[in-house]
């Protein structure tokens, strides 16, 4: 309703230009170009434009510093996809989105579920879970550098003294051996992801806690009559209903997490990790384009990304918005 | 009435933010028009460390020297250096005077991007020749037979050692002074009576040497093999060769076998060295300032021990360069600037360098000074990275390969089979 409202003023007025602009032409359709000139400039200049130009740029040998940039056709595409350490980065890249995407939606969620309950601070919680997401994720890796150090971090200290107390409880544990958080191969990928999902649940929380909001109480009322339980209740109300928000955030959160970059980035200051155990798909096309000047390579790597993000979100917006029409 | 007003008001502001966005570029146009009646020249370097406030004394003494040209200096951080420079080369911009370091100097060359120098070196007064610099950086500044720099420096990785822990574990000369290792033999029979277990939990905490630069370490070592990244052709991946592989073997051996250096994981390793928790390591003569800065560390410097049939060390090389399509003016200028601070390396010396000019490593200023004139000894067999177009790309290949080995995620043949096949590639590559 309030929608429709602001369309329909928003109609009022520019009917209302229009016709004052009568000197401007037919429709004085120029006017409101004007405005979205800036943008419409930026947009084409900073994005549409480069994005085109990438592909074009992908269909070369070009090296930065030569004068020549002669056309191979899909050699880079050939060349990136007969390169291991191509494969490596998806490899990575995939591990890091199948621990991000479902873990970080279940974290968000019942972080939403939590505020949903809490009458009182409510603000005040909502702005602690989401005050990571405004950090840059800079400042946040150089953050973790710290709390995963194997030797001074927090983390291994807490673990520590966790394990410590409980074997003077006379628990059979073994002594608690410092966890290579960022050094060992097989930490890296998990390390980074939990550094990612503190960085990035408060973001779909909001999103979850306006789904949840949006759910009409009288549900909640008729179940509570019925006698359903808390698990009934969200099992047979909550879940369903939140579907289009849970659709929007595991799309978003794919598309977010197969753009990973600058958590390995900052971590290993540019480099791939233990044994490229940090290595994405992002960070080898910044590395192959901005450190080895090989762009058209990493155009291509770029574009290689796009077709796999593409297909992905084709599936998922196909697997979801099916299950929704046939409920429906 | 204030649909008007507001329209009026939006318009103005839109206009004004495409005004300004014209005018910004008509000032930066007019900005860079402007010149004084100076000759400008423009000069980058990575220098960022106290080698930087040696350059900049050096490039003020000039200014006085030269009161007719105009110095503008700009340090740039060696991590976005090269961005910087490639950019400005490729697209304009570029400065008239530019260090680069051996490891890209071929990757610069191989495009044209630098000005062949023979002609300045052919009117140079008082005359400038190959007699008058080390052989090894004077050979550097050529690549296919054409000479594109002017080399500065050579800076030759090298054994730093703490004297009060040598002393601590009886490993003096007939003075009582420290007596640094000179080969294998002796590197290792010094490094397991430095690594000590100090606080009896079983683990130890002072550790014989230290691996600070796997890259320039492992380089070192497979020279004295008689191995390289490449093969002598430059053609393709050598680093699976027997000498590679031992030098490899060698370095995991030091770490797993010996047990005389901490894994290369989650350990500052040049902190150990200069907070006294190792007693040696082989790093380059540039990080000289920051042992002098270390309260109450006692350390010296010899040449690297020789742990193969072989001499060889690895080393860098500072070389100055000009744009190609600089005007004869600013060539002429900045030759002169070039050439001033080649004739006064021995300044650029006391910031921790071994300078290319033979006379200025023979002065006594420089034999004088205690590390360097040590570092400086290798000089004769001091050996770069490949010298060919791509030898910075290998570098995505050769690091992690010898960290892998190192780490023991691969054995040394499995590493560095990978980096062969991987190096192979991108030589073939068009």
């Amino acid at each position: 309703m309030q929608a429709e409202a602001k369309a329909l003023d928003s109609g009022s007025v520019s009917q209302s230009l229009s016709t004052r602009s009568a000197a401007g032409g037919r429709s004085g359709g120029w006017i409101g170009w004007l405005f979205a000139l800036p943008h419409l400039i930026l947009f084409f200049v900073f994005l549409l434009g480069p994005t085109v130009y990438g592909f074009f740029i992908s269909l070369r040998e070009w090296h930065v510093l030569a004068k020549q940039h002669p056309f191979v056709g899909l050699a880079n595409y050939q060349a990136a996809l007969s390169d291991d350490i191509f494969w490596i980065a998806l490899r990575n890249t995939a591990y890091f989105v199948f621990l991000v995407v479902p873990l970080g939606n279940l974290v968000s969620l019942l972080l939403a579920l939590g505020l949903g309950q809490v009458r009182r601070l409510q603000t005040f919680y909502k702005v602690a879970f989401y005050m990571p997401v405004v950090i840059s994720i800079a400042v946040v890796a150089v953050l973790w550098q710290w709390l995963y150090n194997t030797q001074v971090g927090l983390l291994n200290l807490y673990l520590g003294t966790m394990v410590n107390g409980l074997r003077q409880l006379g628990l059979p544990l073994s002594a608690f051996q410092p966890i290579p958080w960022l050094s060992d191969p097989h930490w890296t990928m998990p390390s980074i992801a939990l550094m990612s999902i503190w960085w990035g649940a408060g973001g779909n929380m909001i999103l979850y806690l306006a789904g949840i909001n949006n759910i009409p109480p009288d549900y909640y009322e008729a179940a509570r009559i019925d006698g359903a339980n808390a698990w009934q209740v969200f099992k047979s109300i909550t879940w369903p209903l939140l579907r289009p928000t849970t659709l929007f955030c595991l799309v978003f959160s794919v598309l977010g997490a197969f753009q990973i970059f600058g958590q390995s980035y900052v971590l290993y200051g540019g480099g791939a990790g233990p044994g490229r155990a940090g290595l994405t798909l992002v960070l080898y096309m910044y590395q192959q384009g901005f450190s080895q000047y090989e762009i058209g390579y990493g155009a291509a790597i770029a574009y290689l990304l796009f077709a796999i993000v593409l297909a992905f979100t084709a599936v998922q917006f196909r697997l979801l918005s099916n299950r929704e029409e046939s409920r429906s | 009435m204030p649909h008007s007003r507001w329209q009026r008001c939006c318009t103005l502001i839109v206009i004004a933010f495409l005004l300004t966005l014209c005018g910004g570029c008509n000032l930066a146009r007019h900005n860079a028009s402007s010149t004084s009646s100076k000759l400008e020249i423009k000069f980058w370097n990575g220098f960022t460390g106290p080698d930087g406030q040696t350059m900049a004394k050096m490039v003020r003494q000039f200014q006085v020297e030269n009161p007719d040209v105009q110095v503008n200096m700009q340090i740039i951080p060696w991590g976005t250096y090269y961005d910087k420079l490639t950019l400005s080369l490729a697209y304009g911009g570029a400065p008239d005077v530019f260090i680069l370091q051996a490891a890209r100097f071929s990757e610069f060359a191989s495009f044209h991007t630098i000005r062949p120098l023979a002609d300045l070196y052919a009117s140079a007064q008082p005359p400038l020749t190959a007699k008058q610099f080390a052989p090894v950086p004077w050979h550097e500044s050529f690549y296919q037979g054409v000479q594109y720099a002017l080399p500065l420096d050579t800076h030759p990785i090298g054994l730093y050692y703490n004297t009060k822990l040598f002393r601590e574990a009886g490993i003096v000369d007939q003075n009582g002074k420290a007596k640094p290792p000179t080969n294998l033999t002796e590197f290792l029979d010094a490094a397991k009576k430095l690594t000590k277990d100090t606080n009896g939990d079983g683990q130890p905490d002072q550790w014989g040497f230290v691996i600070t630069n796997q890259h320039s370490n492992w380089l070192t070592i497979a020279h004295q093999f008689g191995g390289d990244i490449l093969t002598p052709d430059g053609k393709h991946g050598a680093m699976a060769s027997a000498p590679c592989l031992q030098a490899t073997q060698l370095m995991v051996d030091m770490i797993y076998k010996y047990k005389i250096a901490p894994k290369p994981e989650g350990v500052d390793a040049w902190l150990a060295l200069r907070q006294g928790k190792a007693a040696m390591a082989m790093e380059g003569i540039y990080m000289l300032a920051s042992l002098q800065e270390q309260p109450g560390l006692q350390f010296a410097g010899a040449p690297a021990p020789q742990f193969g049939p072989k001499q060889g060390v690895w080393g860098g090389s500072h070389l100055l360069c000009q744009p190609v399509g600089i005007s004869p003016e600013h060539s002429r200028a900045g030759w002169r600037l070039m050439r001033f601070l080649s004739d006064h390396s021995l300044t650029w010396a006391e910031g921790g360098q071994v300078p290319a000019r033979l006379e200025v490593k023979r002065s006594p200023q420089f034999t004088a000074l205690p590390v360097q004139a040590q570092f400086a000894r290798q000089i004769g067999y001091v050996v770069y990275d490949p010298q060919v177009p791509r030898a910075n790309s290998l570098n995505q290949f050769v690091d992690p390969a010898i960290e892998a080995a190192l780490l023991q995620l691969q054995t040394p043949e499995a590493s560095m089979t990978d980096a062969d096949r991987r190096i192979n590639q991108l030589l073939a590559r068009p």
